[in-house]
């Protein structure tokens, strides 16, 4: 064990893998939001929808589910290209996670639609709630109370699964500490440095939710 | 005078019949008991006269105006004078005691805040709440959130107030506390049409009960006459069993 570590090796490198945390954060917050919003269209076809609409969302989310992102991707990134959609690498692993995270956002949401409680549903309509109020006033909150720490964990998830980009050569986190680790060979020092940051950008999201969902939800639960 | 008058009034759900002509004038200021067995039909009452099933057959009217309940605004009028108190409170879990209260007078009603604010906590204090207006459901036992539910119907200002069986789900020290709230009301007068288990408290708030069976009204009277002298086979069976226990 004679290795002696060497930080300073890796230290003039530090801000370029920041840079590749931001892009790492860009990936996550594009294929979430995206994930998101299709995944609650979907959620409400399965519950409340019928017919072909429905089993074609409900055979997307089943396929999706039952494949690897990975494959996923290559065939975005790789076979797109023959129907004549050519795609950066980019823009492939963006459009890959945000499909693969509508598929598992939106059992995520079916869950939330499914608790709403009948009960108080009742309640809205015997005081004179309006459908929009009922919405505004009832379902959207517990909506969202329900479903927010399901949704943060599955934030958390994205944010680590973007270092799959760096096999497309995009230079996020994962990608750079690569490309850096062939100029120097410092690898334990380097990817040491990467899963720190990786550590902080979770850790932060992590903490920010938690006030967010404890403060403007009443969540309950912790940060870890 | 006459503030509710349920003519051979049917529902049911899909095919199924649960009220069956059921017939019933109700006093202003009167306090009428529906009692019965499980599955008689006795939520489905109240939830026809709130609108919140519409009846297959028969009429409804309430102070003098005949209801629609296929016309929104007959429906808003209707619950406007009729408020409605559930088994299961049903109180909105994401809102303060005091928000419960408030929030259908302001965003229905649409009435300044700081005056439904005031009345609201009013009323908390008077279901002997007043240190409970920012708890949220969840924070409080089940007596509370009943006597919550009770503020926020009263909060409308509603002429007939219907309380679905409020005592039933609550552990039973906690029973008399819900008890004592109803009995307050009683003495100030407010129509009530109360679905209850509580045979002694039946007896002793009720100016007439009402016996269904099946859907059916099979018997109205006074308490004493429902309780001591039933004239139906079915009430007597009901009645001895219920006082048994
Ligand atoms: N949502 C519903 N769908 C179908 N049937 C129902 C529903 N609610 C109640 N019922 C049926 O209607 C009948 C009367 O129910 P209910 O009015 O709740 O009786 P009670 O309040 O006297 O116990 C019962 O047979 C019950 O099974
Ligand atoms: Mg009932």
């Amino acid at each position: 064990m004679a290795y002696t570590l060497q930080f300073g090796q890796v230290t003039p490198y530090l801000w370029y893998m920041a840079g590749g945390a931001w892009i790492a954060l860009q990936l996550a917050g594009i294929a979430f939001l995206f994930g998101w919003a299709i995944g609650l269209v979907f959620a409400a076809v399965s519950e409340y929808g019928r017919g072909p609409l429905r089993w074609a969302v409900r055979g997307y989310v089943i396929f999706i589910l039952n494949t690897p992102l990975l494959v996923q991707i290559f065939f975005i990134y790789f076979a797109l290209p023959d129907v004549g959609i050519l795609l950066g690498s980019y823009e492939a692993v963006a459009i890959g996670m945000a499909l693969n995270a509508s598929a598992y956002l939106t059992e995520i949401q079916r869950a939330g639609f499914r608790s709403l409680r009948r009960q108080e549903l009742d309640a809205a309509e015997t005081i004179g709630f309006s459908r929009v109020q009922t919405i505004r006033y009832v379902v959207l909150p517990h909506i969202v109370k329900v479903l927010f720490p399901p949704l943060s964990n599955q934030y958390i998830i994205l944010t680590m699964t973007t270092s799959i980009a760096a096999i497309f050569g995009v230079e996020e986190l994962t990608g750079r500490a690569y490309n850096i680790n062939a100029e120097t060979f410092r690898s334990l020092e380097i990817f040491s440095i990467a899963a720190l940051y990786y550590v902080v950008l979770t850790f932060v999201a992590s903490t920010v939710l938690y006030w967010i969902g404890h403060y403007f939800f009443r969540v309950q639960g912790k940060v870890f | 005078m006459t503030q509710l008058v349920i003519d051979r009034l049917s529902a049911a759900y899909g095919a199924t019949p649960v009220l069956q002509d059921v017939d019933l004038t109700v006093e202003r200021g009167e306090i009428v008991s529906v009692i019965g067995p499980s599955g008689s039909g006795k939520s489905t009452l109240l939830r026809v006269l709130v609108g919140l099933l519409l009846p297959v057959a028969g009429t409804v009217t309430v102070a003098g105006h005949k209801v629609d309940y296929r016309s929104r605004r007959d429906l808003r009028a209707v619950r406007d004078r009729i408020a409605i108190v559930f088994q299961q409170y049903n109180l909105f879990q994401n809102m303060t005691a005091l928000r419960n209260v408030t929030i259908a007078p302001t965003v229905v009603k649409r009435r300044a805040p700081a005056e439904v604010t005031a009345e609201a906590e009013t009323l908390l204090a008077k279901v002997g709440l007043a240190d409970k207006t920012k708890s949220y459901p969840d924070q409080l036992s089940g007596g509370q959130q009943q006597r919550v539910a009770i503020a926020r119907a009263l909060a409308l200002k509603p002429e007939v107030l219907l309380l679905d069986e409020v005592t039933s789900a609550l552990d039973p020290e906690l029973v008399g506390e819900v008890l004592d709230t109803i009995r307050l009301l009683a003495r100030e007068g407010m129509t009530m049409l109360i679905v209850s288990h509580e045979m002694g408290f039946v007896r002793e708030v009720a100016d007439r009960v009402l016996f269904m069976a099946d859907g059916r009204v099979v018997e109205v009277g006074r308490p004493k006459q429902i309780f001591d002298e039933p004239q139906a086979a079915r009430t007597r069976d009901f009645v001895s069993r219920i006082l048994r226990h």
